[in-house]
């Protein structure tokens, strides 16, 4: 690789779906403007690049790591590692990195739960002999050995310190070049901050009616047609919205989905899922059965908590009570 | 508009002639309002027979003089047992009204809202029992935004908008979330030995000590038991409960008013709503459903608070023998 006073960029996906590297794509062309000023030294969703291209690096070498994805493997675990140590700045990119995302949501089970399922239990699978994958095993050609897949998923946050975070299931691409702009111009806030985001809460951006209705009853998005202008949650539709940290520009409510939280907790904000809590339970009717709508909620983890469970103190205190036992 | 002793009307018709002030002549004077009163067992000064008395004969400054024509909260006890059917928060919200015209204000604590946190959501609008908070559009750091403003009149201080806005953006003073934080952790009670006795933590809606005798059987609990006293249970948002298990406390119990009994209305079935589908989210992750308990306390149920978490303390201390 040529000398030159270039920015060294690294892109890395952990347990992921792919779509944060896909986002970092839809930058578009500002791509080009992103090669002009920078080189990507690593980006394996991308282009080829081997593990040890990366060890074979001096410490700190890179500037910036955009990490997505959570932690659920030992490979992950020690990429991450392996990329703190080499990098200068490390930002935990997208919502799996930054707080767990849906892959936390499996954190509701064990490992042996989980194995179970995909590979004796779902309908697609066929195993008679009933094999479950194991980090190590035997065959007759030598040993072979799978990375170790953990109890739990975690955000990288907590695996290694990270300077920055970038919410998002994925960032969106405006956001996202932002956040680039601000790295290649230098200008990056004090350490700790959360990127490419807004400070307050969604509905600051909302565009829908608010008319003061209160909550009779909880609905389900499929179980009713709702009114494409009006508040969701007035509808009785849980949107994580008044929990969630603006900046996305509004996709799912502009398609009629109510928010699904995926930018996370407002700024002060330490626990999304039970700030939502708060407020949805705040705004109901007087003259509503609390019993039945507390049993409208369906799924409350995965309604309150459903990017942020990882990071939760829901999880927190799971973990405890895990530890004692 | 300025009303003075010079006016025409009389205070009695001025108040009559007030939206829910029409009933006021009623009034016998029997007192079975003040026997009902919850305020009135904590604030004897405050006495709707005798403001209503008062308003009778015409005693306009010396009833606007009384700071605890304020108090009403509108929790309605009195309203079906009064024999003449008057409504006397509505007759209390008459009389309020004009003293505010008088130029008299409310000496009551009020919510506060930051005004660079708020983001105008409404969620405190919604939430609030007294109708005391609403959007109006403001020029913040040059940019205009709707963001939520306190009637000072309106507010009764329940704290219930300060659990509910998502941005934490309301503070009642004195229950304000660090002020919280700071009477759970008083004397290092979080951190204090963990081999001790499994801690409990009680946040409980003073509504709820109305007999003398359960004030003083609160104060003679032990040591791993810890009471914050709240204006209402909608006041707990459940991050404190959350917090608090987290910093290693055994069993969180909430208590509130009987739903139909709160003082602030609506607080009561908030508080269920938010720790019963707290109870829900532990049993989904497989946890422990009774590290949070609720439970609603009538006014009549003397003792009950007491022996709740005295039962609850016993029951821990058997279940970790158990386990040991």
């Amino acid at each position: 690789m040529a000398k030159n006073n270039k920015l060294k960029i690294a892109i890395y996906w952990a347990a992921s779906c792919g779509g944060c590297d896909v986002a970092v794509v839809e930058i578009g062309h500002n791509l080009l403007k992103l090669k002009e000023a920078a080189d990507i030294l690593f980006w394996p969703a991308a282009m080829d690049f081997k593990y040890s291209d990366v060890e074979a690096m001096p410490d700190k070498h890179i500037d910036v790591c955009l990490f997505n994805g959570s932690v659920r493997t030992s490979e992950n675990e020690h990429i991450a590692k392996l990329l703190r140590a080499k990098s200068k700045v490390m930002v935990a990119f997208g919502s799996c990195a930054y707080e767990g995302c849906i892959p936390g949501l499996a954190n509701l089970y064990n490992r042996g739960d989980i194995l179970t399922r995909v590979y004796q239990e779902t309908p697609s699978t066929e195993n008679p002999d009933g094999v479950i994958p194991q980090p190590h095993c035997k065959v007759p050609e030598g040993d072979l050995d799978l990375p170790e897949f953990y109890e739990s998923v975690k955000p990288v946050g907590m695996v290694v310190p990270v300077e920055y975070s970038v919410p998002g299931c994925p960032p969106v691409a405006s956001q996202v070049w932002g956040v680039l702009e601000a790295i290649i111009a230098g200008k990056l806030p004090p350490v700790g901050a959360v990127l490419g985001a807004g400070d307050r809460n969604l509905c600051e951006e909302c565009e829908r009616v608010r008319d003061g209705t209160k909550v009779k009853q909880f609905v389900r998005p499929h179980e009713v047609i709702a009114d494409p202008k009006k508040c969701f949650l007035e509808q009785g539709i849980v949107c994580s919205g008044p929990a969630t940290r603006a900046g996305c520009g509004r996709p799912c409510i502009r398609v009629g989905m109510p928010c699904r939280g995926c930018y996370g907790p407002p700024e002060g904000v330490k626990d999304q899922g039970a700030k939502l809590l708060s407020a949805i339970m705040a705004v109901i009717d007087p003259e509503a059965d609390v019993e039945q709508l507390v049993s409208q909620i369906v799924d409350p983890v995965g309604t309150l908590y459903r990017f942020s469970l990882s990071d939760s103190l829901l999880q927190q205190i799971k973990w405890q009570e895990a530890e004692k036992k | 508009m300025q009303h003075t002793d010079n006016t025409p009307h009389s205070f009695k018709d001025e108040v009559m002639a007030e939206p829910g002030g029409e009933l006021l002549q009623r009034c016998y004077s029997c007192g079975t309002c003040v026997s009902m009163c919850l305020v009135n067992q904590t604030c004897p000064d405050y006495n709707p027979r005798r403001t209503m008395r008062m308003v009778m004969l015409d005693m306009r400054e010396e009833t606007f003089r009384n700071p605890t024509i304020w108090h009403c909260s509108a929790c309605d006890l009195c309203h079906p047992h009064c024999p003449q059917g008057i409504h006397i928060s509505d007759l209390m919200r008459a009389i309020k009204n004009v003293a505010l015209r008088a130029g008299y204000e409310s000496p009551l604590p009020s919510a506060k809202v930051d005004e660079h946190k708020c983001s105008g959501c409404d969620i405190c609008e919604k939430a609030c029992p007294y109708g005391a908070l609403s959007l109006a559009a403001k020029t913040i750091d040059g940019k205009e935004r709707k963001i939520s403003q306190v009637d000072r009149s309106l507010c009764m201080a329940c704290g219930i908008c300060a659990a509910a806005c998502p941005l934490s953006a309301i503070t009642v003073e004195d229950y304000s979330n660090e002020k919280v934080a700071a009477q759970i952790q008083a004397g290092h009670w979080l951190k204090k030995a963990k081999s001790g006795d499994p801690k409990v933590l009680v946040f409980n809606c003073s509504w709820n000590l109305r007999a003398e005798a359960d004030r003083d059987a609160m104060s003679e609990l032990p040591a791993n038991v810890r009471v914050v006293n709240v204006p209402c249970s909608g006041r707990i948002d459940p991050t404190f409960v959350l917090t608090a298990l987290q910093a290693g406390v055994a069993r969180v119990l909430v208590a509130g008013c009987q739903p139909g009994e709160c003082h602030y209305k609506q607080g009561t079935r908030i508080a269920q709503g938010r720790m019963h589908t707290l109870n829900h989210m532990f049993e989904q992750m497989g946890m422990d459903a009774q590290r949070v308990q609720f439970v609603q306390i009538g006014t009549e149920d003397r003792g009950r608070l007491p022996a709740t978490i005295l039962d609850l303390v016993a029951e821990l201390k058997s279940s970790t023998v158990a386990v040991a």
